[in-house]
């Protein structure tokens, strides 16, 4: 029940914000689900697979969509959305199972997510190319989300019954199951746990959760554009998870809520953002490699999680 | 104690009445750009821009109030380009906007910008489909795609005996905004490229394009290709010989190609269109490279310096039409009545309504003329 | 001679390629990090290289050997300073830390170059050798040329000098390498710089062919890895052969499918191998050891 301590609190957030305010904190909740997502992959199941921005793109898009071509309201587009990144997830996770691993996996990972938005580039009449697509007004359950605010809440209860999910998903066998490969795949099955399983189960899931993300990203933005999932996203993505903490659910949220804030406070030094950027994370990895969220389970021991390697 | 009320009174009186971003003193535009990111070359017009704003301070300003430049970048970058404006409105509550590069993100920001009834002078993104149906508050600054890809086409259709066309273009945004309409008014005097190859940014070779282009044996090439691509393309070409006369966008300038390819052969038959009264080291532009050079001194001067600057001027002068009592409603009025204003930077003048916000019509092309850059009304024939 | 031609230009691409791929290659096989930064070393090549030869007025040979020499001291730094520090670190860490001192030399380039796109002056301006229909520039002559010399060398060292039998015995097994008295920590230092001069070499050899802007990186770290997975990862002499392939191939493709491939040519052949044959033309069956 703590768990929810947080987003009741954040419903106050709107008071004392302003539209450009309001909207990067729309963007955290957002980058929160992808880094949550992308962890269970990254962090949890340990692979370095570089799907991510495949996975987001893929929800952005089918969301687009299914609104602009088929006149869906939103709240009918989520979980297609999410289904899509699944379905995505699925086709990552074979190169997984095929004994491909380490780099291998990475790079065939950022493979398939630039073949994707090579499709996006062409598929004129569907993805309406390198101009993008258009996102209509979204529909929430009859409720226009026209506002940064009207965003805000209908975002914040997506994304605190995700989170949860993906809290009680990780304290479940399933969520286990998958430290475990993490930790020693060899080990794991000759415990009789069915390891290519549960290695797919992590893929899904994981593109399910970010697939969801990604139709939010695309009513907060308005529109999808390819250039919006290239290798550029993938790296924040990947940073996000780093800096967090692999395979801790609070480093998700932390790592995301920290690396949407920074950019928009580099904005004070135009032309110098890729420096500061690099120039942080080198900082951060040299100085703090296990995350934000070892440093935060120093200050509240409540925060620990137990399938968190802070070794 | 009385003293104190009055003044607090007198404030909150002017604080209310006040436009946003207008002060006594300052008037605050929000100039958008790619400062960093693949594009960032493109983000010359926001610098150029900048300056003009800087020297028309110098200059007295506008009704005794100087012009506070916002830059912000955004990377080309859609979410990038949200945040960015949305910071320009609500947080840095700028009373104009003046900028913006890329076409796909103008687009993307145009709805939030449209609900914020903030004006907004686009500085360069081609795309037309930005001002046009026209709405509220967005001005096109610079010539559109329609118009450069129209003036392309209407070049190359002036060529004596013109019967295959060729098309080599990237495949992003930018390019289409300049080869779409320049096939499309090439369709509609029946001509349709022999063959439409791509040549992706950042691609160091074009052998296969060069040599598929070469096999349909085309009367004119069109490239829609960016700085380093467009001397890649026109080196390759000689390579091959390949013997065309080549089209080129609003992205390259002849200056600047011949000292990329390196020699005048190359080039020779190289053709851009050409928004500019004078080419770029001419002397009615001298003032204006001038200007850049007095606040940005290590800024080299090339197609995209001075674009956003004609815009500007027109911007100041309906500034200053509207008076000292500025609000962005009466500025707006201002700008929908420039007719045929002369800028003094671009080829042509602009002109703005509120049926037509698509400013500058006026375009011409450039080629190379006994090695000196000259303007042209057609196939062979200098102004 | 069309298909000819487009094979002759495909392999002068691919010999960059092979070198950038190879350069990957020995980095990883002498630390195992996948520099995912490596782009931006060849960028930086270029840029060290236009700094010396336009700004400072070195002749081009002097202004290469000399960006080359820096770049192998940058490397070497790098190591040591960063990618040393983090052993101890998740694996993981070190693909984020390549990508983040990617990201500040290519941030040091734009705020030093800013918003320019430099031309370079033409070096290689011989006219160019045409046999029948054949054309060779002199671009790329000077490109084989250069490449093969260096390709020579590399193997040479490597496999016939006592120094590369050092290289080999560490590859093969560090702690038995630390055991006869190699200085294993050295050799990482110096295996980097060897990397980084040879990503360097890559982007002196392209500088004066293309224009220089501080992006110019990105487009050959996906050619790098797409040629070390053709060639099998870990395989030195693979890696040059999937580089030299890939350069033909994307030619090829865009000779006779469609110009549009070309960009994602690398994308398809890392699928392709990796769906049909994971290790690669040239690499060993991958066996996990217990």
């Amino acid at each position: 029940m703590r768990f929810y301590l947080l987003p009741l609190a954040a419903c106050a957030i709107p008071l004392a914000a302003n539209p450009y305010t309001q909207f990067v904190v729309n963007l955290m909740l957002v980058y929160i689900l992808v880094a949550v997502g992308f962890n269970l992959v990254l962090g949890n199941l340990g692979q370095l697979a570089f799907a991510n921005t495949a996975l987001f793109g893929i929800g952005a898009y089918a969301a687009a969509m299914l609104m602009a071509h088929a006149g869906w309201p939103f709240w009918a587009a989520i979980v297609p959305a999410g289904l899509a990144g699944a379905a995505a997830g699925f086709l990552a996770s074979v190169t997984a199972l095929r004994g491909i691993r380490v780099y291998y996996l990475a790079i065939v990972t950022l493979a398939f997510g630039e073949l994707l938005r090579w499709t996006y580039i062409h598929g004129e009449a569907a993805t309406g190319g390198t101009d993008g697509l258009a996102v209509p007004k979204a529909d929430f359950f009859g409720i226009a989300l026209d506002s940064e605010t009207a965003r805000f809440y209908a975002f914040l209860l997506i994304v605190t019954v995700m989170v949860k999910a993906v809290s009680n998903l990780l304290r479940s066998k399933i969520g286990r199951a998958i430290v475990a490969i993490r930790d020693n795949e060899l080990a794991s099955a000759s415990l009789a746990i069915p390891t290519g399983r549960y290695i797919v189960a992590a893929f899904v899931l994981s593109g399910f959760v970010v697939g969801v993300a990604g139709s939010l990203f695309a009513v907060l933005i308005g529109r999808v554009i390819p250039e919006s999932f290239g290798l550029i996203e993938l790296i924040l993505h990947f940073a996000m998870v780093l800096v967090g903490g692999l395979g801790s659910l609070t480093g998700s949220i932390l790592g995301a809520v920290a690396l949407t804030a920074l950019p928009e406070y580099f904005r004070r030094f135009p032309g110098l953002y890729e420096m500061f950027f690099g120039g942080l994370l080198i900082v951060f990895l040299l100085a703090q490699p296990r995350g934000l969220a070892a440093l935060a389970a120093r200050w509240w021991p409540a925060l620990r999680e137990r399938y968190y390697r802070e070794n | 104690m009385k003293r104190y009320l009055a003044v607090l009174a007198c404030a909150l009186a002017t604080g209310a009445a006040a436009q946003d971003g207008v002060t006594d003193t300052t008037i605050k535009i929000g100039v958008m750009g790619p400062f960093t990111g693949n594009a960032s070359s493109y983000s010359k017009a926001q610098i150029g821009l900048d300056a003009y704003y800087k020297w028309v301070n110098d200059q007295g300003g506008v009704h005794g109030r100087r012009i506070e430049t916002v830059l912000e970048d955004y990377a080309c970058d859609s979410t990038k380009g949200v945040a960015a404006v949305k910071k320009l409105i609500h947080q840095d509550r700028v009373f104009m906007l003046h900028g913006n590069s890329c076409s796909a993100v103008a687009m993307a920001i145009k709805p939030i910008i449209v609900e914020a009834g903030i004006p907004w002078v686009v500085a360069h993104a081609a795309n037309g489909a930005i001002s046009s149906p026209p709405t509220k508050n967005i001005f096109h600054g610079v010539p559109v795609g329609q118009t450069m890809g129209r003036a392309m086409g209407q070049f190359v259709a002036s060529k004596p005996g013109l019967a295959r066309v060729a098309v080599i273009s990237h495949t992003d945004d930018w390019a289409k905004s300049y080869c779409g309409p320049a096939t499309a008014f090439l369709a509609s005097k029946n001509i349709r490229p022999a063959i439409e190859v791509a040549l992706e940014r950042g691609q160091t070779d074009s052998t296969a394009q060069t040599l598929r282009i070469k096999q349909t044996n085309p009367d004119f090439i069109i490239a829609c290709l960016y700085e380093a691509e467009t001397a890649i393309f026109l080196k390759d070409m000689k390579k091959f010989a390949l013997n065309a006369p080549v089209m080129g966008t609003a992205g390259t300038d002849l200056e600047n190609t011949l000292k990329r390819v390196g020699d005048l052969d190359t080039v020779a038959s190289y053709y851009v269109p050409h928004m500019y009264a004078d080419n770029l080291d001419g002397p009615r532009l001298k003032k204006f490279v001038d200007i850049l050079k007095k606040y940005y001194p290590n800024e080299s001067v090339t197609a995209f310096s001075l674009i956003s600057m004609g815009g500007a001027a027109a911007v100041v002068d309906a500034m200053k039409r509207a008076g000292r009592d500025l609000t962005r409603e009466k500025l707006i009025a201002e700008l929908d009545r420039t007719r045929n204003f002369d800028t003094g930077v671009l080829a042509g003048p602009i002109s703005w309504s509120a049926s037509d916000r698509d400013g500058v019509k006026d375009v011409a092309v450039a080629g190379f003329v006994k090695g000196k850059p000259t303007v042209l009304k057609a196939w062979g024939k200098p102004l | 001679m069309f298909a000819l031609q487009l094979a002759l230009s495909g392999l002068a691409q691919g010999a960059i390629y092979a070198l950038v791929a190879l350069s990957m290659c020995v980095v990883y096989r002498a630390t195992t990090v996948v520099n995912f930064g490596h782009g931006d070393l060849v960028m930086a090549g270029a840029f060290v290289l236009y700094l010396l030869a336009v700004l400072a007025g070195l002749p081009f040979l002097a202004g290469a050997l000399a960006a080359v020499a820096l770049l192998f001291l940058l490397g070497v730094a790098i190591e040591v300073g960063l990618i040393e520090r983090i052993k101890a670190g998740p694996h993981i860490g070190f693909a984020l830390m390549c990508i983040a001192f990617g990201y500040v030399l290519r941030g040091i380039a734009r705020g030093v170059w800013g918003r320019e796109v430099l031309p370079m002056p033409r070096v290689f301006d011989f006219p160019p050798l045409v046999l029948g229909e054949l054309v060779v520039t002199g671009d790329a002559l000077a490109v084989f040329g250069v490449v093969g010399v260096l390709l020579a060398l590399f193997f040479l060292l490597f496999y016939r000098s006592s120094a590369g039998r050092v290289m080999q015995a560490v590859c093969q097994s560090e702690r038995g390498a630390a055991l006869v008295g190699i200085n294993v920590r050295a050799f990482h230092g110096v295996m980097w710089g060897a990397g980084a001069a040879l990503g360097a070499a890559g982007g002196v050899l392209v500088a004066p062919i293309t224009l220089l802007h501080p992006g110019l990186g990105a487009i050959f770290l996906i050619k790098g890895f797409a040629a070390m997975t053709l060639g099998g990862f870990g395989s030195l002499g693979g890696a040059v052969a999937g580089g030299l392939i890939l350069g033909v191939a994307e030619q090829l493709v865009g000779g006779y499918v469609s110009t549009k491939l070309i960009d994602i040519t690398a994308y398809l052949v890392i699928i392709l191998v990796l769906a049909l044959r994971p290790s690669g033309l040239f690499g060993r069956a991958i066996a996990e050891r217990v």
